[in-house]
């Protein structure tokens, strides 16, 4: 199969390019504190100004489903898990807290419930002629957060197990899942009233003051919810957690080969995702005081989903915007456009036209919004990617300067925790079948620290498998490999990279839509430990890791001199070939590598560029880097490495210094053919 | 009725059931195995499908239950409405490869599944929108023939449904494996650039993959409404994803799969609700699918590697 290409660089806004005079007036980030703070001002005014009490409810509903779209928004936008079952998640914290405040489950009383009454939770209900029962009737405030744990705690069980599939297998799954729940809702009368739905659910209050049915408080209360998912979501979006799960997104194998835990990341995407959705179920089960398995079967996770495709992958503001499009539609624009149909009907005299009913069209819109989004603007119409001025004629023209020797590096370390004495990295006997063809076999290699050692070979002599099966990308059939003198065969690669192995790929495996900084802070990603609750918080220690993060990277682009800093926020996919190789060697530096394995770095470069590589990893063994590299020009060979290693057919033929090894009859059968190496 | 006669009459109609899922897998599995897409659209290609019977059928004069046919009559109105349908879904699933689906080809990650869910949609609302949601009285000229096999009953409609589906997966059995478009569509599986570098046109292949896998629906779709009487736009969901269940118990891209999937799945969904309760069918169903999925995604009979990263 071909492998696909990465999306096209986004397209230039139509709207933008028509309001930009007007825009240029105010600074982009002044125009943006603008348009919220009055987006902000219309939805905290929009009850005063609105007397329809059908509007404020629908507005209420919209505010719901945005914060469903913000939280799937996490799980598909950001970390690329499509998640077809979201409304499960929705379900459940509607279930947890229809359960907890109705009449719904009515246990007899017993002593055992005391401690929960006196809490106030439960109180003992007293009917004549039958033995008392617990009424439930735990506190809205308490619930909400409490539903949206025990949705994340569903969402972590089921995604344990499912969430190693790929993309569209995962999207099978949690559709599956999605359908279990509401009809295991449906057949368990006793906890949820099946069909029937429950009925009765406690309105929260507030200070004493019960929300009711009135709409308002509702808004209000769904309005601060949306809020806060905007202000958690882009906090999380510019942090180390955001960042990593935008590498899982953008190309998986390479996000664990830069040191990120994919399965803890993805869990944890999944797991606030399910979380938000629980709190929102909460929120939705006690505005409308009822909950049937309807509400939540497929269709709510497809219009959760079109809001999010609508609105932009991955891009906070467009996924509201989404939503409250969406919204709109379906509360206000259908029903009129339905009456102004009827009208024509029967001016015309149509009786299809006169009793259509368009409301009923809305999935007829779900569909085409779907295929023309993905059609024609698969970024949404506010996309995630910010644009970037491109570098002016003079800035392009600058001459190139050669950093590299003169960068400090000054955080690399090639000798803490190397036993005197060991090798940096040895392979023993490292062997890997597939099927009945061996791809490695039985490799023994030692690499001394501080050694440069060239890998060479024919195509197909196993030498990337060999690199694969150092870092743990692939698992060996047979061997072991060492490394600092511990046994690390089988390892995960997120935990080699820890332990400071980095490496490049053959075939270019950057994160595409990602900056160059973002991909060089993907590298310093195990080297950093800022959690979920620290990037939302940002306390001192987060920004003081941040910014040192961020130092960090600077230093390490620094050893391209000029060629990657002044495009910092260019993605990673409009850069040219040789820029590209450079920033994969920068991704692999950033994670603090004590061995760093490249993988043909000079390939597609020009011979000026790459004799300028070539002393640039020469300059990285002056820092105190060991490096295995596989290179197919000679001529970098023989000046750079130490020690030349060659295989053919998945076995080491020879080894030694590259001026005595080409001349070895075997490497030159291996590469020539039996002719040459007998002549 | 016995036990014994209970589970056989189960049996028999987990067949029936079974001939349908098969068929309409082999659709999920043909495409699937040509260009890993999940296709959702194939839901409703079904829907349409037993449509599209329903319309034949009610222009060569069959009305709802009452207008019964023997012999050649019958014969000729149930090959005709065969061929009608087969026809008509087969195109509708060419113009929708074409339309909505060839731009996304080499568009990386989930984008295509997400337009296979928005052609659903359209699909399913274009019904909606014009038929309505009344559910339609399916044409039936079969007479009623009878075999009782101790207490179990089985129905000529049955066995000619068998055959019928038995008959057509044959055919495509013969067709890939013998014809020269069969072996291009085998090698474009296997490799698409190398069967385009052997001269294989990989477009007209997808397109012929579309062909044969929503035609097959369309069978499917009359087998629906021949056994259940009855057709409406909603039959496509439950239909379908059972349908693909079956293909991924099989092992997605296995010809074989679909069809052993298939059979099994009529018979998990008759046999299980009769053991268990109707209500529970689906969330066994599902668990299905996710346990195959998580535990051994090839399936029974499936080649593909479950992981390409």
């Amino acid at each position: 199969m071909s492998r696909p290409v990465a999306d096209q660089p986004l397209h230039r806004s139509w709207l933008g390019a028509r309001l930009k005079p007007l825009a240029l007036l105010l600074p982009a980030a002044a125009r943006r504190r603008v348009a919220i703070g009055l987006a902000t001002a219309a939805a905290v005014a929009f009850p005063l100004l609105v007397s329809d009490e059908g509007d404020i409810d629908a507005a209420a509903n919209a505010c719901a489903f945005a914060v469903l779209a913000l939280g799937l928004n996490i799980v598909v936008g950001f970390a690329g898990l499509l998640d077809l079952g979201y409304a499960a998640f929705f379900a459940i914290g509607a279930y947890v807290y229809g359960m907890a405040a109705s009449w719904q489950l009515t246990p007899p009383w017993s002593e055992a419930w005391q401690p929960l009454a006196w809490l106030g939770l439960v109180s003992r209900f007293h009917v004549e002629g039958v033995p008392d029962v617990v009424h439930f009737h735990v506190s809205f405030w308490l619930m909400l957060p409490v539903s949206a744990l025990i949705a994340a705690g569903f969402g972590m069980l089921f995604g344990v197990p499912t969430l190693r599939l790929k993309g569209d297998y995962l999207a099978i799954v949690t559709l599956g899942f999605g359908e279990i729940v509401p009809i295991v809702a449906r057949n368990t009368p006793s906890l949820t009233n099946g069909a029937m739905g429950l009925n009765g659910v406690i309105p929260p209050s507030l200070f004493g003051y019960s929300f009711g049915v009135e709409s308002t408080p509702y808004y209000y209360l769904g309005l601060a919810l949306v809020a806060l998912l905007i202000f958690v979501s882009l906090r999380l979006q510019d942090s180390r957690i955001g960042r990593a799960w935008m590498a899982i997104r953008e190309d998986e194998v390479a996000a664990g080969a830069m040191g990120i835990n994919r399965t803890r990341l993805k869990l944890l995407a999944f797991g606030s995702g399910a979380a938000f959705a629980g709190a929102t179920g909460t929120f939705y089960v006690a505005k409308l005081q009822t909950a049937t398995p309807e509400m939540f079967m497929f269709p709510v996770s497809v219009m959760v989903l079109v809001m999010v495709v609508l609105g932009g992958m991955g891009s906070v503001w467009g996924v509201v915007l989404g939503a409250a499009i969406l919204q709109l539609l379906q509360s206000w624009f259908l029903q009129d456009l339905s009456e102004w149909a009827h009208a024509l009907g029967r001016l015309v005299g149509s009786a299809w036209l006169q009793d259509v009913q368009l409301a009923q069209s809305i999935e007829l819109i779900f569909g085409v919004i779907l295929v023309i989004m993905m059609l024609y603007r698969r970024q949404g119409l506010i996309p995630a990617g910010r644009r970037v001025r491109a570098l002016d004629a003079r800035e392009q023209a600058v001459a190139a300067t050669r950093g590299g020797i003169g960068a400090r590096l000054s955080l690399l370390d090639g000798e803490a925790g190397l036993p005197t004495g060991a090798p940096m990295l040895e392979t023993r006997g490292l062997s890997r079948r597939y099927g009945g063809v061996r791809a490695v076999n039985g490799i023994d290699l030692t690499v001394p620290a501080h050694a440069i050692i060239g890998l060479i070979g024919p195509n197909g002599s196993g030498k990337t498998t060999f690199f694969n099966l150092v870092t743990g990308l692939d698992t060996p059939s047979g061997g072991q490999v060492l490394f600092l003198g511990a046994d690390v065969t089988g390892l995960a690669p997120h935990l080699l990279v820890e332990r400071g192995i980095a490496r490049t790929f053959q075939n270019l495996r950057l994160f595409g839509n990602m900056t160059v900084l973002e991909n060089v802070l993907v590298g310093v990603h195990a080297r950093t430990r800022t959690g979920a609750l620290g990037a939302v918080l940002r306390p001192p220690r987060v920004r003081a890791e941040e910014a040192e993060a961020r130092d960090w990277a600077l230093e390490v682009l620094a050893v391209f001199g000029n060629r990657l800093l002044p495009r910092l926020d260019h993605p990673a996919h409009s850069l040219s070939y040789a820029n590209r190789r450079r920033l994969e060697i920068a991704r692999a530096l950033a994670t603090r590598p004590r061995l760093l394995l490249l993988d043909e770095p000079t390939a597609g470069m020009n011979p000026a560029e790459t004799l300028e590589l070539a002393d640039q990893i020469h300059s990285l063994r002056e820092m105190g880097l060991t490096i295995l590299l596989i290179e197919h020009k000679l001529d970098v060979v023989n000046d750079i490495t130490d020690k030349v290693v060659v295989f053919d057919h998945g076995e080491k033929i020879a080894e030694g210094p590259a001026a005595v090894v080409r001349h070895n009859e075997d490497v030159i059968r291996a590469y020539l053919g039996r002719a040459a190496a007998a002549a | 009725m016995s036990f014994g006669d209970i589970l056989l009459q189960q049996v028999i109609n987990g067949l029936s059931l079974g001939a349908m899922y098969a068929l309409l897998a082999l659709g999920f599995t043909l495409v699937y195995g040509i260009i890993e897409l999940i296709n959702f659209a194939h839901f409703n290609v079904f829907m349409m499908g037993s449509f599209f019977a329903m319309w034949v059928l009610q222009l060569l004069g069959v009305e709802g239950q009452s207008t019964v046919l023997t012999g050649w009559p019958l014969a000729g109105a149930l090959i005709l409405a065969l061929a009608g349908t087969m026809l008509g879904s087969g195109v509708l699933g060419v113009v929708i490869e074409r339309l909505a689906l060839r731009p996304m080809r080499n568009v990386r990650g989930t984008a295509a599944m997400i337009t296979t869910i928005g052609v659903s949609y359209i699909l399913f609302n274009i019904i909606l929108l014009t038929i309505g949601a009344d559910t339609q009285n399916f044409p039936n000229p079969m007479p009623v023939v009878r075999w009782h096999l101790g207490g179990a009953v089985l129905d000529l409609r049955e066995v000619l449904l068998w055959s019928a589906s038995l008959v057509l997966m044959a055919l495509l059995h013969l067709f890939v494996r013998h014809s020269r478009m069969g072996k291009a569509m085998q090698a474009t599986a296997q490799d698409q650039e190398a069967a385009r570098m052997m001269g294989v046109d990989v477009d007209r292949i997808v397109l012929l993959a579309f062909f044969i896998g929503s035609a097959l629906a369309g069978a499917a779709g009359l087998v629906f409404g021949l056994y259940y009487n009855f057709t409406s736009f909603l039959i496509g969901y439950t239909a379908g994803l059972r349908a693909f269940t079956a293909a991924v118990l099989g092992g997605i891209g296995s010809i074989g799969g679909a069809v052993l999937g298939g059979f099994a799945i009529g018979l998990i969904e008759s046999i299980g609700g009769q053991l268990l309760a109707v209500r529970w069918t689906d969330v066994i169903i599902f668990s299905i699918l996710i346990a195959i999925l998580v535990f051994r995604p090839t399936g029974l009979l499936g080649r593909m590697a479950p992981q390409k990263s």
